[in-house]
């Protein structure tokens, strides 16, 4: 199986094919990232094939090969590949999206003039997260883990030219560094109690003291939390809407958040050995899943709500690792990668489409999108977890999961937040396919767009009933879900979808009054009056409920937006009661030591007189203390 | 069973090393500083011969006899207007004196503090060939990184050093 | 007498004190340039030696010192391009000259 190093290379060596050439003939070469994606697809399928016809015989790694770079001490730092159920089931998931992404941004991006660029950053992109799904050790993660967070920012702050997508980049960048500085400091502690980076060594057998475990995998959840955009730390996720639709596709699916899942899955022996970390685990992932739903639904950005939507769906992710579920978290993120995706590419092509990203001036794409709407629909009714969808099975296995580990809290908010997706899937849904056409010239998408989106709608639809297998398949553990857990979540999807209608699908008639008073004349009057009672739903239960959400909202954009800019206002309020005491009492005292820090600097400053033989006789003088200082030691 | 380094050799090498550099820095001719470089350089690589580093002997002679020196002449003939301009006022530096010799004085110190852990000369030593097959089997990598090293300055020497456009 | 591995240290550390002095004293830089490359040269007869010395079958110093050798060739090469550089800008190739870094 040693062609397994192709599938990572492959991509990465699309990159530095194309990185270094000039613009023009990048942008006619755009069939190499393309062909290096779909090659590695087909690796990653003869892999997976290997690794299915291998588990049958009891083992779960079916290849594992590594080069050591250097030792440190006992260590031993390497490169490794690693491949067993999970990894080759993400590397398919991987390779799918990012040949669908690509595949699609052929057409998404064929008027652009830097095309060659996007496609040479979706390739390191792409190879940067197979690197770290087949890598067999936390530091091979971990610079994997970086080289996407660059992808990342380059990704959304392609249209650089603009001010939003380049603060978005900066503040996604910035927002996923924060976890990774938490990551960072995890791994060296592991280093430290355990000697070794190495999954062998790290996750089987070793006895982790209760102390260091829950340190390690409190900080490893930091870092995911960052990577994956749960709360308080999803604040980048909106704005990296920024970026090319499909870009966003890739990072909501396949990569960027995926990573965050997949490395608290990947630690999970970690965090059961701390216990703790997995409570906080599944507080997080809960805390998430409710406000990520919420904030989705008093979204008018089309792509603001499917962001939301990933958040939320990426804290389902967390709470069922919080409860040791790891198949259910698996499969989760195996099926929420593909609905998103498809969501994505859909929203891509419907802004084509309407030339806007407002979804209150969107309405009866229906009729003049067929494919797209069709394809939506099934994203959106899987993202609902309707049966028999895959995300239905996915969301109910994690549902189980909850309920069979007693966490009747966690459940409760798991049902609630079911109730939530659904309802802002039907506003979404009916706000942009039904109602009266606000835009014109309503085209659909390039065949090259439509092709990817088709695919992933058949797997969303295929891969749910292949539930039991995979749990078969990652946990030795596999069943269909309980009929009465199926109807339960399926009546809680269904009910959210027609509060959703009740609210929302009526209700964009209404919103849209300026075309129905042209077609209508009289009969306007009638309407409204007729409709009276939707104001009634509207102060009733719309009213309560937007002010709760944008309360919720607001608190999103202000309390965790705000705490770096709250603690440089702090610091200011703080500096300007100083300034108040230096101003009444001890004002020539400060002045005093603002002479005499000057005139320090003055003092020092001359050391930097910009001759480079004084510094160099500065560099000769230092040298000499040091070895003074090494003689006088050794003697 | 060793190898003696021949005194009489060793001390005129030295001699010429040393007096060359010193040379090199009391001249005040700037071409004739050049000069005084080569002979060192020249030296040095009798020096090696005398550690039986034969192809070090030859990359010396080759790189910085050959090159080097052609090189720093050629730079002096270009950034020179008048003939007169060679001619530098000597410089005694008081100051780089002082610091210059506090360091000779610190290494001599630790030279006789720290013993160097073999002073007889180990009677074999292995010649070109080997040096050759170890050059080209462990130490390949490093030897591949040196010659994109070479080319990437090369660039960049032609690339600072072209006529045109001011940057 | 016999000659061993402190003769040749000690010949290393007075090349190398003649060059700190020469590049800490010369106001051309195409001088204090020549005095690095005697730098450079003292360091690199104190790797062949110490190979010769301590580890002769290995000759670790030898392939250190050629590595030593490229790269002082390539600075050598860069900082007479930057003299040519920079004389063509300001007529001179003055150390003294250059002091836009002053704080």
């Amino acid at each position: 199986m040693g062609y397994v190093v192709l599938i990572p290379l492959l991509p990465a060596i699309a990159f530095a094919a194309l990185a270094p050439l000039p613009r023009s003939v990048r942008n006619r070469a755009l069939g190499v990232a393309v062909a290096a994606v779909a090659t590695s697809l087909a690796l990653s399928v003869a892999a997976f094939l290997a690794v299915t016809t291998e588990a049958g015989h009891g083992a779960d790694v079916a290849y594992h090969a590594s080069v050591v770079f250097a030792h440190a001490g006992s260590a031993e730092l390497g490169f490794g590949l690693l491949v067993d159920p999970v990894s080759a089931v993400m590397l398919l998931v991987v390779t799918v999206v990012g040949l669908g992404v690509q595949v699609y941004s052929l057409g998404y991006m064929h008027r652009d003039e830097r095309r060659g660029w996007y496609f040479a950053v979706l390739s390191l992109f792409t190879a940067a997260m197979l690197t770290l799904v087949l890598a067999d050790n936390f530091l091979q993660l971990y610079l994997a883990w970086e080289i996407m967070g660059l992808c990342s920012y380059l990704l959304i702050g392609f249209w650089h030219e603009q001010e939003a997508p380049r603060r978005a980049s900066i503040k996604a960048f910035l927002t996923t560094r924060v976890g990774d500085a938490g990551f960072a400091v995890g791994l060296l502690i592991m280093y430290a109690t355990t000697g070794s980076f190495a999954y062998d060594t790290v996750l089987g057998g070793l006895a982790w003291a209760p102390g260091a475990a829950t340190a390690v995998a409190l900080l490893f959840l930091f870092g995911a939390m960052g990577k994956s955009a749960q709360f308080p730390l999803h604040v980048w996720l909106p704005d990296a809407m920024a970026g090319p639709t499909p870009a966003s596709a890739l990072i909501h699916a396949a990569t960027m958040v995926a990573a965050g899942v997949y490395l608290v899955a990947r630690a999970l022996p970690i965090f059961e050995a701390s216990g703790v970390a997995l409570t906080v685990t599944l507080v997080v992932g809960s805390v998430t899943a409710l406000l990520g739903g919420l904030l989705a639904a008093v979204q008018h950005d089309i792509k603001k709500v499917l962001a939301y939507s990933t958040i939320s769906q990426l804290g389902y992710m967390f709470m069922a690792l919080g409860v040791g579920g790891f198949a259910a978290g698996m499969f989760h993120l195996v099926t929420h990668a593909f609905f998103k995706s498809l969501l994505f590419l859909g929203a891509g092509v419907i802004i084509h489409a309407a030339h806007t990203q407002d979804m209150r001036e969107m309405g009866g794409l229906a009729r003049h999108l067929p494919v797209t709407t069709g394809t939506f629909t099934i994203g959106a009714l899987a993202l609902a977890g309707i049966a028999p969808l895959s995300g239905f099975f996915s969301k109910d296995e994690i549902l189980t999961v909850l309920l069979h580990e007693h966490q009747y809290v966690a459940f409760g908010v798991a049902i609630a937040a079911a109730f939530v997706t659904a309802l802002y899937v039907a506003r979404l849904w009916f706000r942009v396919f039904t109602g009266p056409v606000q835009s014109e010239g309503l085209r659909e998408g390039h065949a090259e767009m439509l092709a990817p989106m088709v695919v992933l709608a058949a797997i969303t639809v295929a891969l749910g009933f292949a539930s039991p297998a995979f749990g078969e398949f990652v946990a030795h553990h596999g069943e269909w879900p309980a009929p009465l857990m199926a109807l339960t979540s399926t009546g809680v999807a269904v009910g959210g979808l027609l509060l959703g209608w009740f609210i929302f699908g009526r209700r964009s008639r209404v919103l849209n009054t300026r075309v129905i008073k042209q077609r209508t004349g009289p009969l306007y009057d009638v309407l409204v009056q007729k409709y009276y009672l939707d104001l009634t739903y509207d102060y009733f239960i719309v009213q309560p409920y937007a002010r709760l959400a944008s309360g919720l909202w607001r608190f999103d954009a202000g309390v965790i937006d705000g705490v770096v800019n709250g603690a440089g206002a702090l610091w200011r309020q703080v500096a300007r009661l100083g300034a108040l005491v230096d101003a009444r009492a001890i004002d020539g005292v400060v002045n005093g030591v603002g002479t005499a820090v000057r005139s320090a600097g003055d003092r020092v400053r001359r050391i930097q007189v910009g001759r480079v033989q004084v510094y160099q006789g500065l560099m000769a003088g230092a040298l000499l203390l040091l070895m003074t200082w090494v003689i006088v030691k050794g003697a | 069973m060793s190898e003696s380094v021949n005194g009489v050799v060793f001390f005129m090498l030295a001699f010429a090393t040393i007096g060359g550099a010193l040379m090199m820095l009391a001249t005040r001719n700037v071409v004739h500083a050049a000069y005084w470089l080569l002979e060192t350089m020249l030296a040095t690589a009798g020096l090696y011969l005398l550690l039986s580093a034969e192809f070090l002997a030859l990359v010396q002679v080759l790189v910085y006899a050959g090159a080097v020196s052609v090189l720093v002449l050629f730079v002096i003939m270009l950034t020179l207007r008048r003939r007169s301009d060679a001619i530098r006022p000597f410089e005694p530096g008081l100051g780089g004196a002082i610091v210059a010799a506090l360091f000779l004085g610190a290494v001599y110190l630790a030279l006789t503090r720290f013993v160097a852990p073999a002073v007889e000369m180990p009677a074999t030593a292995p010649g070109v060939v080997e040096f050759g097959q170890i050059m080209f089997t462990e130490w390949a990598l490093p030897f591949e990184i040196a010659s994109l090293v070479l080319l990437v300055a090369l660039v960049a020497a032609v690339w600072w050093s072209r006529e045109g456009e001011d940057r | 007498m016999t000659v061993g591995l402190p003769h040749f240290m000690a010949l290393s550390a007075v090349l190398f004190s003649v060059g700190l002095y020469g590049v800490l004293t010369r106001k051309s830089t195409i001088m204090a340039l020549m005095c690095l490359e005697l730098m450079a040269n003292a360091v690199n007869i104190n790797l062949v030696a110490i190979s010769r010395f301590v580890t002769p079958a290995e000759m670790t110093g030898q392939f250190f010192a050629v590595f030593s050798m490229v790269v002082s060739a390539a600075e050598i090469g860069l900082g007479l391009a930057l003299v040519i550089a920079i004389y063509r800008r300001r007529k001179t190739v003055e150390l003294g000259a250059m002091e836009e870094l002053k704080g």
